[in-house]
Parts: C-alpha cells; structure tokens; sequence
C-alpha cells in the first residue's frame, strides 16, 4: 500500500536532513505505529506519505513515496486526499471551519460525496467517535480534546484506504484515547483500512497496533513486530524513548537469563509471566 | 474587537434567513448610512442596528460594539471638530483653532456614519455561520471558492488570534511585564516586542489550515459542490423589500432635507 524507498528530505534553509535514508513499506491492512523523539522526523515522514512533502514545504527530496503505486511526487496531496486521510498534530489549525457540522462536511463536499449519502456518513462519523451531540456547537466552545475528536470524525467521514494520524490523542484524557484506539483498531479490523499512528504514549500504542517503527535523527532505527522492537528497551532509551515499566522488567529479567516467553507489554501478561516464573 | 464576530447560535428570524438576504441588508443599511447626509436618520439606522441585535438575542453584544467604537469614535469626534472650519465660530482657541458650528455637525455626522456603517457587518457576521456565507458567496453569488474561502479563513481566523494575543499578553504578564501601565507610550512600546510571537504563530496556524484544508480536496472543490441549499423564502423576500425601503427613505430623506 505504501512503499518508501531510500527517502531523504531536507527542509529548505535546514541544516541537516529531517529524513535520512528512509526505506519503509507499509502493507494493506497493517496497523503501524511510529514512534520516537521531539525532533526525530515523525511528523516530517507523515507530510511525505501525504504528498505535503514535497508539495507544500520545499526543500531537497530524495527517493520515492509511492502510494497505492501513485507516486506522490507526481500528484497532489489533494489528489492523495482521495486515499489518504490525515490528521494533523495541530487541532486547531486543522479546523476550517466554525461548527462541528460544516468541519465534517468540508471534505465530504469537496469529495462531491453524493448528497444522499452525506447525511448518514455525517452521523456515523459523529457516532463512531462519540460526539453526536455536538453536532451543532460552535467549535471555539469545545475542549481540545472534543476539538481532537471533530478533527478525527472528519477524516473517518472520508472513508480513506490509508488514515495517517500524528498524536491523535495529544489532548485526551485516558479514557478518551482508549476509545480513540478503540476506532481505529475497529477501522482497521472491520473496514481493513491502513493505519500509521504516530504517538508518544507507548503503553497505548503497543497494545493495538501490530508493528512499531521507531525514528531517531531522521532514520528509522528499529521496525518489525510490536514485541520486538520493545525487546530493545534499552536502545529505546538510549535515545530517550521510554519504555512502560513492564516492558522493562521483562527485558531485565529476560537479560537476567530468566525464561519470560516473550516482552511483557500489559500489567496481565507482566502478572501471568511472573506467575509462571514463580511457581514453574 | 473580540469576540464580536463570532457566530452566535440561535434560531431567530434573522438567523433563520438566507445568508445572502442577511448580507443584503447589512449591505443597505452600511449604503444609506453614506448616502444619508441627515443626523435624524442616521440615528434611527443605529436604532435600527440594535433592534436587529435585539431580535437575534444578541442585544447585548451590539451595545458592547458601540462601546468598543466609542473610542474611535471620541478620536474621530475631536479631530473633526478641531480641524474643520465651515460655517460659524463659536469657540476661539490657541493656535489658531476654531470650534465652528459646520465642524461639529460634521463630526457628528462622521461618527454616526462610522457607527452604522460598522455594526450591521459584525452583527451579520454573529448571527451567521462562515460556512454559508462561503457557500452562498461561491454558488449564488459565482464568487470563486478559493476567494470565498480566503475571505471567511479571514474573518474565522479573528478570535483565534486575538485569543492567541491573550495567551501571550498574559504569559509575559506572568513573568513580570508590567503590562497594565496606564501609561500608553509605555504599553505600545511593550506590546509591540508581542507582536512577533503572534506573527510566527499567526504563519504557522495559516500553513497549518492551508495543509489542512489541502489535505481535504481543497482544489478538488466545484461550486456545485455544496451540500446545503439555501432557500429564498417569504421572510427573505420581506428582508429584501425592507433593505430595498431603507435605502429609498435615505434617498428621500435627503432630497426633502
């Protein structure tokens, strides 16, 4: 679905390049997680699957993004509007309009979405992410987190093949991100549509996507299954990604030569593996 | 001038217009107010400017609008009557400085104008959503949606940065500046160090809604495009008529007057 191949960008009048050597390829139906530092290039890798990059912001481009094997130097990221949704990492600047209503619409208008059609995904996509009733509120009255909601329903409504989300749940409180994956996972189960998440709240992350890439400088350091790029918690924080604390211990343990069968990425598998170390 | 245009939700019969029937008559009322050369009436579209803020509910809002004008309307106030010299003197003043009667009715007739030309906009803009104007603009008026859609970002963009000056005057009031000297020299000279921070946020959320809006098929928008219909109904044809009637008495008016 998409394919990235030795991909370096650097911004114009940047010093050192904001990606650097990235190859990636990101299959139809995969739930990838990006994760890494302030800095690292997460939101740059993101604008450059979406065509922003090198559209919207010059600088020196290398390589190739392909998408749906539409190459993305050769369209707009409008054209790539049609495949893939974005949400962006600042809510407020991402809202164009003033009423939770006409936020969803924009894009369903600008898609030419027949009319018929418009209302019910309308209201699926208020329902999907649980803000029906503010449908009709003036959006300078929400918090940021309903804000982060408007913003996701908005794309959602879209019914993109590939929705790219850069900390969709920055503003949330935990209960709210959970729901938030909750839809994603279901998205990306029920509909198979493609989901790269950028996020910094690891625990989260790990327990709904199925790969993890990881960036540091520009470069993807580590990429694979879940589990085993959070069998690297040490590297992780080398570069100052921290690891939650069961993840860790299972990492300690394991270094330790205790048998734990695999990382430990939730307090149940941390409390099962350590039964099993104790009493077998 | 926060929060002046912001929408105001409601369901009045203004509200409940036609967007471009709402632009109409804010246009009328802004037309007769510079045709009009009679204090009188002048004063009556001002009336007739917080009647319409009273029958949308936002009665309150109209009477901050005039207060925020106040001032200007003081500055503008002094200057015409220092500087214009038509008809008699009635006060002598140093520096060669007369008060004459033709000053003060001009003056008096400038600020009325400023008054009523200014608040049918904002109270247009309160009491209708960006969207539909955007949208009558493009599909009746034939208005091409990047212009529709530059000038609504524009007016939408209002509040958020005069949230976002807030954000920053209270900041830097939080580490010290002093920055409700009632000195004005003083507080320009401290503002204006603001202004940059505003700027550069100001850019960003800009580039921000134009990736935005980009990345949602901005450029692949046609004017038929719009979901929403907006009807001309008998409450709009009234409006119009009214609008059509504004104008025609500021005509009548001055050609009795």
């Amino acid at each position: 679905m998409i394919h990235i191949e030795n991909l370096s960008f650097r911004y114009k009048n940047g010093r050192k390049p904001a990606l650097d050597n990235i190859s990636l390829t990101i299959h139809e139906g995969e739930f990838l997680g990006i994760i890494g530092g302030s800095g690292a290039g997460k939101t740059t890798l993101s604008y450059a699957i979406n065509g922003v990059i090198p559209h919207h912001f010059p600088g020196d481009f290398y390589g190739s993004v392909k998408v749906a094997n539409t190459d993305t130097f050769d369209t707009t990221p409008g054209r790539l509007s049609l495949k893939i949704g974005s949400v962006l990492q600042d809510i407020d600047s991402q809202m164009v309009s003033s009423v939770v209503e006409d936020e969803i619409l924009y894009g369903l208008e600008n898609f030419s979405v027949p009319g018929d059609e418009i209302e019910e995904r309308l209201l699926s996509a208020l329902e999907a992410v649980g803000i029906l009733p503010l449908r009709y509120r003036a959006i300078d009255s929400l918090s940021g987190g309903q804000k982060q909601k408007v913003a996701i329903a908005a794309i959602i409504a879209l019914r993109p093949k590939v929705l790219i989300l850069d900390e969709p749940t920055s503003e949330l409180d935990p209960k709210s991100s959970e729901q938030i994956f909750d839809l994603l996972k279901e998205l990306n189960e029920k509909y198979g549509i493609t989901i790269v998440v950028i996020e910094q709240k690891i625990m989260l992350l790990s327990e709904y996507v199925k790969k993890l890439a990881v960036m540091d400088k520009g470069r993807i350091i580590l990429s694979g299954n879940v589990r085993d790029v959070l069998g690297h918690s040490s590297e992780l924080e080398e570069i100052g990604i921290h690891c939650p604390r069961v993840v860790s211990l299972s990492n300690s343990l394991r270094d330790r030569g205790a048998d734990v069968g695999g990382v430990w990425i939730n307090l149940d598998e941390a409390e099962a593996g350590i039964r099993r170390l104790i009493y077998d | 001038m926060k929060g002046f245009f912001d929408y105001v939700p409601g369901s009045s019969y203004l509200h409940r217009l036609n967007p471009l029937t709402k632009l109409l008559l804010a246009l009328m009322i802004c037309i007769a107010a510079f045709i009009s050369a009679n204090h009188l009436f002048l004063v009556m579209l001002i009336v007739l400017n917080l009647g319409i803020g009273a029958q949308a509910g936002i009665f309150t809002r109209s009477v901050m609008l005039l207060k925020g004008l106040l001032k200007l309307c003081i500055i503008i106030f002094l200057l015409q009557v220092l500087f214009i010299r038509d008809g008699n003197v009635l006060v002598k003043l140093p520096l060669n400085i007369f008060i004459t009667d033709g000053g003060i009715s001009s003056a008096f007739m400038v600020v009325f104008r400023l008054v009523t030309a200014t608040m049918p906009l904002a109270l247009m803009l309160s009491i209708t959503q960006i969207n539909d104007l955007s949208n009558v603009l493009v599909t009746k008026l034939r208005i091409p949606y990047p212009y529709a859609f530059a000038l609504t970002t524009a007016i939408r963009f209002i509040p958020v940065f005069a949230n976002e000056m807030t954000g920053i005057i209270e900041a830097q009031t939080s580490r010290g500046v002093q920055l409700d000297t009632r000195n004005i020299f003083k507080k320009i000279k401290l503002v204006l160090p603001l202004c940059v921070p505003l700027l550069i946020t100001s850019v960003r959320k800009i580039e921000g809604s134009a990736i935005s809006a980009e990345l949602r098929g901005f450029h692949l928008r046609t004017k038929n495009s719009c979901y929403k219909k907006y009807a001309v109904n008998i409450n709009d044809i009234c409006v119009i008529m009214i609008s059509v009637v504004i104008v025609g008495s500021a005509i009548l008016v001055n050609s009795i007057f």
